[in-house]
């Protein structure tokens, strides 16, 4: 709970920051925050997770490890963001409020324990996203895709209250224990449940971008500037899935038989959807958006088969999937910056110009597609091995085929850093801030040390 | 018994005139109605909280809101979007998969069950206060984060960009 308010009130402080026009301070302060919120979740580690305040959240590793990727994959795009975010506008300090704010509403989805702080935390993520992808007043594509997320975001919320209200029709609680108390107490479940979760399922498959409700995606993506959508596809997106998970594994898991043929099937939509989309795009940021879409599949394999080690799968994919956006996204904004465009030609003979800035982007990418010895393969091997625990071979076919498909379109841009030539001679090359450097290095060599001994993340869960 | 199934009949009757009146203006009017059924649905409820906020709330200001957005708009025929026959099949198939999950769902409704009975005093502002000063004490606080941030988000999206790049 410390760091739950210690961020609310550093959103508060950054405000006033900004009113006294103290800029230079707002990126440190920031970042000591983080890591006071950092330590206070460490402290908790070894206290026995009880459900607090009237059993309203609970601390417990599955909320703690998460937790601190988020703020981790924050402290990283934030790092990014200091010469960002003043080229997109003057109000610096405002939109590290609502990055921090919208971090809260993330760390409180990850400790959730009634419904209520559910639909809160997702709320507040929600509402200063809506803000954030709209920051370039003047640019039509991030008005619109402002607009589209906020309109279908309303819309989600709006299912994920029904399913809530219904569930809490039949069982008179908004509470996980009393849920489940519910579950495994009564002879046969009110048909209203049956409904409640139906509908849930389709408020948390439109937040974590699962299709048949992608449909916001790749615009909402696409519109916003690069750091939000790497902030988006990151943090946000990780947060959903663990109330998601948190969700399945504590309530309906003696109910799989209802629920696991519909999530089955959504999972094999937004595998295909995903990566046949992404092949046929000529951006890279649009690229990103539709493998989003795909990786959310692929995640999703664990609630599919739900078992005591879906968390650690998540955690691992989570991570990998995170370190690798982040370095991406960073990547494209270095070469947009120089290019302008965001297709896959603006990478032409990247690898001549900045052989570093290349080499990270390809582990990234590596990372992505799931090639052994780094993170991504990890993670892809523990999904497809909770697959396997539970018998899906089908699903575990149809997932092979897929992530074959998603090492082409990764690769493409290798390809094209390593063996095309630039379109036109640059003057000089990229000037790369130390910022970059730093971040970009961290996040590539962890990727390839968890590739390498993913033991050392295993072991929190 | 019988107050009620006025009022709801009434209650759907104009929520089917939303939505097919072909005058906006209208259509917002008829919204209006439909609220105010549903507030005296709150009120039949033991619901006095409710029925008081959903009265000044959506039935004040939430209507006069949509009265400026239509204004602002100006909408006519030309501004009208395109809607092909794929999307209009589309939603209906939608629409009747979600008819069939709800009517599945409420199949079993008994009105005497005691969980849907639940509290009928809850609905008094006097025990919705100890309620939401006691158990939901957390989420309670927690929306002034939500509230700060959609008023950080609304100033920020209003206030006029001074600088040009």
């Amino acid at each position: 709970m410390g760091a739950i308010i210690t961020l609310s009130i550093l959103g508060i402080i950054l405000l006033y920051l900004g009113l006294y026009n103290a800029k230079k301070a707002l990126l440190p302060v920031t970042l000591v925050g983080l890591v006071v919120a950092i330590g206070f979740y460490l402290a908790l580690w070894n206290e026995a997770a009880n459900p607090i305040f009237s059993g309203m959240v609970v601390f417990d590793h599955l909320a703690i490890t998460f937790s601190i990727l988020c703020l981790v994959i924050t402290g990283l795009i934030l790092l990014l963001s200091k010469e960002y975010f003043r080229s997109i506008s003057e109000n610096i300090a405002e939109y590290y409020t609502l990055i921090l704010f919208s971090l809260v509403g993330a760390l409180l989805v990850n400790c959730y324990h009634n419904f209520a702080m559910l639909f809160i935390g997702i709320e507040i993520m929600s509402v200063a996203l809506y803000i954030l992808v709209g920051i370039r007043k003047t640019d039509i594509a991030s008005n619109e895709a402002s607009l589209k997320y906020f309109l279908m975001g309303a819309f989600s919320t709006g299912f994920l209250l029904f399913g809530i209200t219904l569930m809490y029709g039949a069982s008179g609680t908004f509470d996980l224990a009393g849920l489940r108390n519910y579950v495994n107490g009564v002879t046969t479940v009110s048909p209203l449940f049956y409904g409640g979760i139906l509908l849930m399922l389709c408020g948390l498959c439109f937040k974590i971008g699962a299709a048949p409700f992608h449909f916001w995606t790749p615009d909402v993506y696409d519109g916003a500037p690069i750091l939000i959508t790497s902030f988006m596809s990151t943090v946000v997106k990780i947060a959903c899935f663990v109330g998601f998970l948190r969700l399945f594994s504590t309530v309906l898991v003696p109910l799989d038989t209802f629920w696991t043929p519909v999530l089955l099937t959504i999972v094999i939509i937004t595998l295909f959807t995903g990566n046949i989309t992404a092949l046929m795009q000529s951006s890279f940021k649009r690229m990103m958006a539709y493998s989003s879409i795909s990786h959310a599949g692929y995640m999703l394999f664990a609630i599919v088969a739900v078992t005591i080690n879906s968390g650690s799968s998540i955690l691992v994919y989570a991570t990998a999937y995170g370190l690798a956006s982040v370095i991406a996204f960073g990547a494209l904004i270095l070469v947009k910056r120089r290019t302008g465009s965001d297709h896959f030609e603006s990478f032409n003979g990247l690898a001549k110009h900045d052989p570093w800035l290349a080499i990270v982007l390809t582990v990234a990418m590596l990372s992505l597609a799931g090639i052994p010895l780094t993170a991504g393969f990890i993670g892809k091997f523990m999904m497809f091995n909770q697959a396997m625990s539970a018998i899906n071979v089908t699903l575990l076919v149809f997932a092979a085929i897929n992530a074959a498909v998603g090492v082409y379109y990764y690769l493409h841009v290798v390809v094209n850093m390593y063996f095309k030539d630039p379109a036109e001679e640059f003057g000089k090359g990229l000037d790369i801030s130390v910022n970059y450097r730093v971040v970009l290095t961290i996040a590539a060599l962890l990727t390839i040390v968890l590739g390498i001994y993913p033991d050392f993340i295993l072991s929190f869960l | 018994m019988s107050v009620f199934y006025l009022v709801a009949f009434l209650a759907i009757f104009f929520a089917l005139m939303t939505i097919f009146t072909k005058n906006p203006v209208h259509s917002v009017l008829y919204l209006v109605i439909t609220f105010f059924t549903l507030s005296i649905h709150y009120i039949l409820l033991n619901a006095q909280f409710l029925a008081v906020v959903n009265f000044i709330v959506y039935m004040g200001a939430i209507m006069v809101l949509f009265l400026f957005v239509l204004m602002l708009l100006n909408l006519n025929a030309e501004t009208e979007p395109m809607k092909s026959n794929l999307v209009k099949i589309m939603g209906a198939i939608a629409g009747m998969c979600l008819i069939a999950t709800l009517l599945g769902a409420f199949r079993v409704i008994e009105p005497s069950n005691l969980i849907v009975q639940g509290d009928a005093e809850v609905g008094l502002v006097k025990n919705l206060g100890k309620v939401l000063f006691k158990e939901f004490l957390l989420p309670f606080e927690i929306s002034s984060i939500l509230l700060l941030t959609a008023m950080v988000g609304a100033v920020l999206l209003a206030k006029k960009e001074i600088r040009k790049a």
